[in-house]
């Protein structure tokens, strides 16, 4: 902890000093940077109308993060990755689970669930141009699930003629991640191919905890993008990928996760509107390899086949009308169900979003959405309004969202025996949760300089979890009690020319719990992310030295002592922590860059290993090399 | 160019609508059971050359299987009730109990390697022991911290070969991967491979063995 004020301190007394360093120019901080995720329209950054972060492929390099799940907790607060039962990943993003954040890739959904969390580690970074994330609800535009905020992964395309990538990295545990991308550019043919592969060892915990040993497992991630320029109105887009991940979560038998994906989209540009067709196939398995057997036995499988338009009207400068729809048919095999049967559903929708600039320094948003879900029998309007103000360096916002998630088919239909403990039984009767989200933020903006506030609110009813039930005696999805979180978030990075940049953001988030009501979530109230970096370039050499932390404060849970009855609860307190990761990248000569990374830099280990904790062993070391090899030429 | 794309593209798009449910359900196993697993019991007699083999349904909480070596049989009781006149092991869930028997772990992982070795004897064997709170027959309450047991004779050595951890959900189960070897006060003995504890599906209590009866060492 000292050692984070220290470092706190550090940092803050070069943001004070730096107003003195500021009379040179200095490097715009991304705010040029092109964002889609807030009004599904290429926007400025500087000119969304809700405050979006993003995470840029500088970023991801200078992170040196291994997993997605690493990387958005090292450059955003409020984002936590935990464990959740059988080890599998959970995320808390300001309160809210991975059933209420909405991760998307190229804007599109991702198919398949694990505790009500995508699987993360499909998400292959390597392939990342940048990811975009809004907080808040966003079903006016999204739908279902976005109710904590939108998390869309941006994929990579070249505009170099060809180019020619190979990496590798090496780390603690035995951590190897080899990967390589191929993509051309001939005429109105454009291709990019990309191929990875990363493994890591089972190791166990040094002291006692909610688990002691965590899960080795590799994965095998292939892409292929393929895009046809027509002509200057006209552009198709053909992708396909496969995902295979396996985990040794079990002694006799691996888990195995795979993924098949693949879609065609069309995009039509005339004059200043544009119009998108696209179709979207996502299939997830899960299936387990019985090594005595030799048999993979498939037991899971979400498929969802996407329809999908976008339409946008543009009227001078003034005025973007954004209509669209959606049509999904989504089909799930699972486990969970009655004799491991499955059930499928229709999904469709339709919405519209108003974007006018009434004069350059306001811009009005405004949208609704309507969603129908056939299983859940489920009719849902959702619709937001925002107003952004911007004068001299200065942007203010204010919103409101709304936000829904409709329960799941394996919410509605399960009926699982757990470990023949007791029954899980679905509720076909449940009602979607339904969120209003209130924001405002105020921003900053001065050449090298960006500091930005922001405060919400969000009311979350009919929460869908499971609670014990006497008549049948076994647990049932019910809709709960209604969910209040506040909070606030702070901002400030700065670049400046002499290759010094820092930046600091801090959040905190409040759940509120009715009077006499025990406070079951663990989100932690205070977190804070730190990125201190110095570089300077020659002519043939050139490094960046890089310093990430990441404070999160402690917190104090409730738990129920019986599954059966919630009339007694025992207080846990979850400890706070602070890791820090310093990273060395060099170019060392033209196409060639080696990074060296120390994680856990002062070697923290838990005295207890809670869900919540860090999987960490204390101080682990990475080595990792990559070519551009385009560019030696 | 076009053309090609266009056929491409189209077929990958006629591809993937007709397949509503999904594409490559051909690359994972079925859990149909096979020849080996359509029958429980002694699924596979010993002979000289070849380990015997024992497939059994231990899922509920509230009953031993029996296993009778000579006749080559399988009994179900329930826990509170008297055991079979003939048997020489039996199965509760994971623990294993004997009749009249002494159990021995080996340090060895495959009957054919333990019997290459010449079939080694170990000094220290384990008679059953009486517990009170060993044989667990009511679960339902578990997540309750409530966990109702029977006592019970259980083989301590035997019931070693599966390791379950309940303190987590779900439980971890880690097998010794070692032969046993049981010696009987009538003189007779057998060794023990148990294999797997699942069945095609996964699902926990279905308990395969390898065996050799009878043998010397």
């Amino acid at each position: 902890m000292n050692v984070f004020r220290g470092i706190l301190g550090l940092s803050a007394g070069l943001l004070l000093s730096a107003p003195a360093m500021a009379q040179s120019p200095m490097k715009d901080i991304d705010m040029e940077q092109v964002v889609v995720t807030a009004t599904r329209t290429p926007k400025l950054l500087k000119d969304a109308p809700l405050v979006t972060r993003i995470i840029t492929r500088d970023d991801i390099r200078k992170s040196d993060a291994s997993h997605v799940g690493e990387l958005l907790q090292s450059e955003l607060p409020g984002i936590e990755f935990s464990f959740s039962m059988n080890q599998q990943t959970a995320l808390n993003m300001s309160g809210f689970d991975g059933g209420s954040v909405l991760f998307l890739i190229d804007g599109e959904r991702i198919a398949g669930e694990t505790l009500d969390n995508v699987d993360y580690s499909r998400l292959n970074l390597n392939d990342v141009e940048r990811i975009e994330i809004v907080k808040g609800a966003a079903s006016a535009l999204y739908g279902s699930n976005a109710v904590g905020g939108v998390v869309n992964i941006i994929t990579r395309t070249d505009k170099e003629k060809w180019n020619v990538e190979a990496n590798a990295r090496y780390g603690s545990h035995n951590e190897q991640r080899y990967g390589g991308a191929v993509s051309f550019n001939a005429g109105k043919v454009y291709s990019r191919t990309n191929v990875q592969y990363t493994d890591i060892d089972s190791y166990d915990l040094p002291a006692d905890g909610d688990y002691s040993r965590i899960y080795g497992n590799r994965t095998w991630d292939f892409k292929e993008r393929l895009i046809y320029t027509a002509n200057d109105h006209l552009k198709f887009t053909a992708r396909a990928g496969y995902f295979f991940r396996e985990r040794d979560a079990q002694a006799i038998a691996k888990e195995r996760y795979r993924d098949f994906s693949g879609g065609v989209k069309g995009n039509y540009v005339f004059g200043r509107h544009d119009a998108e067709l696209a179709y979207t196939f996502d299939q997830y398995d899960k299936s387990d390899y019985n090594l005595f057997t030799e048999k993979d036995i498939r037991d899971y499988s979400n498929v969802q086949h996407t329809l999908r338009a976008l339409y946008n009207f543009r009227i001078g400068k003034k005025y973007t009308l954004t209509t669209g729809g959606d049509f999904m048919r989504d089909y799930l095999l699972s486990y969970q169900f009655a004799e491991n049967g499955s059930k499928s559903q229709y999904t469709a929708d339709i919405f519209a979003q108003f974007d006018w600039n009434p004069i350059e320094k306001i811009n009005v948003i405004a949208g609704v959405r309507y969603d129908w879900l056939s299983e859940a029998h489920l009719h849902h309007l959702s619709s937001k309004a925002g107003i952004m103000y911007k004068t001299g360096n200065c942007s203010l916002r204010g919103s409101y969202a709304g936000g829904f998630r409709a329960p799941t088919l394996k919410e509605m239909f399960m009926n699982f025996d757990m470990a023949n403990l007791f029954m899980i039984y679905g509720n076909p009767d449940l009602k979607a949760e339904s969120s209003h989200n209130f924001s405002l933020s105020a921003e900053y903006l001065r050449s090298g300089w960006n500091v930005a506030v922001t405060g919400f609110c969000n009311l979350v009813d009919n929460r869908i979890s499971t609670a014990w039930d006497n008549s049948l005696n076994g647990m049932r999805y019910v809709n709960t009690s209604a969910l209040r979180i506040s909070g606030a978030e702070m901002y400030v990075s700065m670049k400046l020319n002499c290759g010094v940049g820092a930046r600091l953001s801090y959040a905190y988030t409040h759940e509120h719990a009715k009077a006499g009501e025990p406070m079951i979530s663990p989100t932690r109230p205070h977190t804070a992310t730190l990125r201190a970096e110095y570089g300077k370039k020659w002519k043939n050499y050139s490094f960046d030295l890089i310093l990430n932390g990441r404070w999160l404060s402690a917190v104090e849970a409730d738990e129920y002592t019986s599954l059966t009855s919630y009339t007694q609860t025992v207080r846990r307190k979850y400890p706070a922590y602070t890791l820090w990761k310093l990273t060395l990248s060099q170019d060392i000569r033209k196409g060639i860059r080696v990074t060296l990374a120390v994680d856990n830099l002062f070697n923290y280990v838990p005295s207890y290993y809670y869900y919540n904790s860090p999987a960490t062993t204390g101080t682990t070391f990475y080595a990792g090399v990559s070519l551009d090899i385009d560019r030696f030429f | 160019m076009k053309k090609t794309l266009a056929a491409v593209l189209g077929g990958c798009a006629v591809c993937l609508f007709s397949s509503c449910n999904g594409i490559f359900g051909n690359i994972y196993d079925t859990a149909e059971p096979s020849d080996e697993t359509s029958a429980y019991g002694f699924v596979k007699p010993c002979t000289d050359s070849e380990a015997g083999r024992i497939y059994i349904d231990t899922q509920d909480y509230t009953q031993w299987v029996y296993l009778d070596f000579e006749a080559q049989t399988t009994a179900v009781a329930a826990v509170a009730d008297e055991a079979p006149e003939a048997w020489d092991i039996a199965l509760h869930r994971y623990d294993v109990k004997t009749h009249d028997g002494r159990a021995a772990e080996t340090t060895y992982s495959d009957l054919s390697k333990w019997v290459a070795a010449g079939r080694p004897a170990l000094a220290k064997e384990y008679a059953d022991i009486w517990s009170d709170e060993r044989i667990m027959t009511d679960l339902s309450h578990m997540m309750d911290s409530i966990i109702v047991y029977t006592p019970s004779y259980y083989n301590p050595c035997l019931s070693r070969w599966l390791d379950v951890d309940l303190r987590t959900m779900p439980p971890i189960y880690t097998p010794s991967n070692r032969v046993y070897t049981v010696r009987f006060d009538d003189g007779r003995s057998m060794a023990l491979r148990f294999l797997n504890y699942m069945d095609d599906r996964g699902a926990k209590g279905y308990i395969t063995i390898d065996y050799l009866y009878p043998v010397s060492f």
